[in-house]
């Protein structure tokens, strides 16, 4: 499903990201792990052209994102979620999702006639985001506006947002950060049926929760891949035991994020 | 719309206003010229909220769009006999053209260049009405026909009064719809987040420019809408003061919200309309009103209402935020 | 013809001074603050009000009504940034730049309410007569605009470069955040970047009261003109505003002379969108770069 190659992202002097390569199968969860600063926030944001690419290819599904402008990424079939939840509260929670499917749907200034098809794909529309609410348990809070909603909601939504356009890529970064021991085991069950459907690249710490779910852990530090294999080999292995020393065991003391 | 309790009487009311007047008989014409003047400023500022509570774009020369239609409407009536109807819409796409010749430079860079583009606008086109007089009228203005709409002679100030009404309503419900689909949607997202946005497939450039010619287009209606009211159009009736106005209405309104629009409209319209005579009078008040609301009521006239209908129902929505994720 | 279209661009140098003046203090504001300041000329049009009391009304010596003068600017700009945008700290751009436009209304509406709208003159600082130079006529108004330009600028570049001051400011603007983590004191800085922003605009605006006499909306034309003039330069660059401004003075003085002086701003406003067609960073701008 992903195929990059040799991907390098700059930030001045800084190389945030420095030769990856990376390759992800159609299906199943894949985890992306390493100390703060490591460079994952901005792999994420290279693979979905928010950052642009100082070198090195990138192919989802045969098709080359480089080639593409941020918001056509999404119809390519790479949707992704934020580290810090980036959700529009403007809007409510289910306007939210339906926002993810944005480029699936077409109606432009006509929707201010309400024209017949447009009422039809709102409808459509709607259906899909209130089943996926219902599963998701969130609702109850289909009229509230995300800023109102406790932080491991949002997180939830986030993911709810990516995951309603059907992608075939998934890229979630850091979506368990920041949810409670009650709030965890929702999420990672609608994380583990995603990767049934589609390839999950996710972001996380957590060894112990990635230990059921993920097929493959990619460790990174200083931009470079240093590791990568099965959860259990990886926490294993020497160089990744000595990158984590010192920034605690999960290393998830984030501030400076991307 | 929903909240047919609180929609219905208003419109109930405007509805009947000339029958009232009618009664209380005294300056008439006036009032009605009053009401329906503020039905079109209303729509100005819903059309700036549509730009800047909605999508979060800011415009300081929206009175230029206005007198882009209000000319257009005028010239097209004076030379051509075009009626309220085509003059509206004429002078809607004229407005928007321009805004697309604005927007497209000034909406893709950083956000307050818009903002400053547009100042530069109003003033030009005052600068442009005034000097153009073959085509204008310059300093002495132009004057209209008896409106007509649809072959129908609505020249009286009732008729004139209903014509306006009926306008406000159309914007609002446009406005309402587009806001509660897609398009609309994808502006609030623009506002919220440019990265989520693009992330969800929003081409943010061009939806920022889209949101920009939907705003001048209902703003160059309404001008053609006032030229007819008015019955004639000149230069001073759309400076950057009245640009400062709707600003003001959409601020102190509460942004993002067309009850709150129409409700500043009123506010602003009123405290314009009282302290006239006193030249720098509204525009103390107006600009002290505007930094009070951002300092202390970042909502506006639209949150100090809600917060009062709130109280309510408090209890229920905390009951319903606190579902467990796991239940 | 030479001569007099060296007259007319050296006319127009001295007046982009004033719109160089403004347009720096914009650029300072900016580079601190990311809020464009809409309040700018209005709140230099109030500085140049404290001049005009001091001088004609309290009878104080002309030198030390400007010092108080740029001194109450000083202050109101750090005071404006202590209780309006301080409280607006981390609420989105557009909220912050909607109080500038509040306050601009505010000062314009009040100084109005207190003075009228009727000009009121102010005497040029210096009253010496032009003196003819090679055929060309220098006013000492003019000389001493440049001449005030180019120290401020120099100054300015000074602090900015040379002082933890100007390290600070740029800290500040790369991450307040971090900032604010690494101990710089961010609402002095943030204060002291607005207090001389807002000084830059008295500046400009005590130089134009002699001709543009004190009005409550003498600095509406002016301050446009520096909008234009720090977009022309980027939006940033010190350097671009000061040239921005330099060009803007020649190029509406050259309107003035030879097209419309009637339609100068709106020529002006049709070249600005050409040159942000072609240039949409201005003409010496770098690129900005968002953080994600
Ligand atoms: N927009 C940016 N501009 C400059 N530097 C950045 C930017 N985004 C990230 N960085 C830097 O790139 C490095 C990698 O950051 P990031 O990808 O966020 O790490 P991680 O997500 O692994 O914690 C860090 O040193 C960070 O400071
Ligand atoms: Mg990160």
């Amino acid at each position: 499903m992903l195929e990059a190659r040799g991907v390098t992202v700059r930030f001045g002097g800084l190389v945030a990201v420095d030769r990856l390569d990376l390759e992800v199968p159609d299906t199943g969860i894949f985890a992306l792990v390493g100390p703060n600063g490591a460079g994952k926030t901005t792999l994420i944001n290279a693979l979905s052209r928010v950052c642009s690419i100082a070198s090195g290819s990138v192919r989802v599904n045969g098709t080359d994102v480089l080639e593409l402008l941020p918001h056509q990424v999404v119809s390519a079939g790479v949707a992704r979620s934020f580290q810090r939840a980036e959700l529009f509260p403007t809007l409510t929670v289910l306007e939210n999702l339906l926002v993810g499917l944005h480029s699936e749907m077409t109606t432009g200034l006509e929707g201010a006639l309400m024209t017949p098809s447009t009422r039809r794909q709102e409808k459509a529309a709607r259906v899909r985001a209130e089943r996926l609410l219902r599963e998701l348990n969130l609702w109850e809070l289909r009229d509230f506006s995300p800023a109102d909603l406790p932080y491991g909601h949002q997180k939830l939504l986030d993911v709810a947002r990516a995951l309603i356009s059907e992608p075939k890529l998934l890229l979630l970064d850091e979506p368990f950060a920041g949810l409670t021991e009650a709030e965890t085991p929702r999420l990672l069950a609608c994380i583990a049926g995603a990767g049934r459907r589609c390839a999950v690249l996710m972001i996380e710490h957590h060894f112990e929760l990635l230990e059921g779910i993920a097929e493959r852990v990619t460790v990174m530090n200083f931009g470079r891949k240093i590791a990568e294999g099965s959860p259990s080999g990886v926490r294993r292995d020497p160089e990744v035991l000595r990158c984590y020393l010192g920034t605690g065991r999960h290393g998830q003391a984030e501030t400076a994020a991307c | 719309m929903p909240r047919y309790a609180v929609t219905v009487p208003v419109v109930i009311i405007a509805a009947v206003l000339p029958l009232v007047l009618q009664l209380i008989g005294e300056r008439q014409v006036y009032w009605l010229f009053v009401v329906s003047e503020f039905f079109v400023f209303a729509i100005v500022a819903i059309s700036l909220d549509l730009l800047m509570g909605r999508t979060g774009q800011i415009s300081l020369g929206h009175s230029g769009f206005v007198a882009v239609g209000a000319y257009t409407a005028a010239i097209l009536n004076a030379r051509f006999g075009v009626d309220l109807l085509g003059g509206a819409f004429a002078g809607g796409s004229l407005a928007a053209i321009a805004s697309l010749f604005l927007g497209v430079p000034a909406t893709r860079l950083r956000g307050h260049y818009l903002g400053i583009v547009t100042l530069g606008f109003g003033i030009a086109v005052d600068q442009i009405a005034l000097k153009w007089d073959a085509l204008t009228g310059g300093d002495q203005g132009l004057h209209l026909h008896r409106p007509t709409l649809l072959g129908l002679d609505v020249g009286t100030p009732v008729l004139m009064y209903y014509v306006a009404l009926i306008a406000l309503i159309v914007a609002t419900l446009l406005v309402w719809s587009l806001t509660r689909t897609r398009l609309g949607r994808a502006f609030a997202a623009v506002k919220d987040s440019e990265i989520a946005a693009a992330a969800m497939g929003v081409p943010v450039a061009s939806t920022k420019v889209v949101a920009f010619v939907c705003s001048a287009f209902l703003a160059g209606a309404a001008g053609g809408i006032y030229a007819f009211l008015a019955g004639f159009v000149a230069p001073e009736d759309f400076g950057i003061d009245s640009s400062l106005l709707f600003f003001a209405m959409v601020v102190i309104g509460g942004m993002g919200s067309i009850p709150g629009a129409i409700g500043g409209a009123i506010i602003v319209d009123a405290i314009k309309n009282a302290a006239a005579t006193v030249s720098g009078l509204s525009l103390a008040i107006l600009g002290g009103m505007i930094v009070l609301v951002v300092l202390f009521f970042p909502g506006g006239l639209k949150a100090l209402l809600r917060r009062h209908a709130a109280k309510r129902t408090t209890l229920d929505r905390t009951r319903n935020a606190t579902v467990p994720l796991d239940a | 013809m030479t001569q007099y279209l060296l007259q007319i661009s050296l006319a127009g140098l001295a007046q982009g001074s004033l719109y160089a003046l403004t347009a720096l203090g914009l650029v300072v504001i900016y580079n601190a603050s990311t809020v464009v300041n809409f309040a700018h000329g209005a709140m230099g049009m109030a500085a140049t009000y404290v001049a005009y009391v001091l001088i004609s009304q309290l009878h104080v010596p002309v030198p030390l009504a400007f010092v108080g003068a740029i001194a109450a600017a000083f202050i109101l700009g750090a005071v404006v940034q202590a209780l309006l945008l301080e409280r607006l700290n981390g609420a989105p751009i557009l909220t912050q730049v909607v109080v500038t436009l509040g306050l601009f209304m505010f000062l314009e509406g009040v100084l109005g309410l207190a003075f009228g709208y009727n000009p009121r003159p102010m005497a040029p600082p210096i009253a010496i007569a032009p003196v003819t130079v090679a055929g060309l006529v220098l006013r000492p108004q003019d000389i001493v605009q440049l001449a005030l330009l180019v120290a401020l600028g120099v100054a300015l570049a000074a602090l900015f470069g040379a002082t933890k001051l100007g390290l600070g400011m740029r800290a500040i603007t790369e991450n307040t955040y971090a900032a604010r983590l690494m101990g710089i004191p961010v609402g002095r800085v943030l204060g002291t970047a607005w207090g001389l922003g807002v000084l830059l605009a008295a500046v400009a605006a005590i130089l134009a009261a002699p001709t543009t006499s004190v009005t409550p909306n003498m600095m509406d034309t002016i301050v446009v003109y520096g909008f234009i003039a720090a977009i022309l330069g980027g939006f940033g660059s010190l350097v671009g505003a000061v040239v921005g401004g330099l060009i803007l003075g020649v190029i509406v003085n050259m309107i003035d002379a030879f097209l419309a002086p009637e339609l100068a701003m709106s020529i002006v406003f049709g070249l600005l969108v050409l040159v942000l067609y072609v240039r949409p960073d201005g003409l010496f701008g770098r690129k900005a770069v968002q953080k994600v």
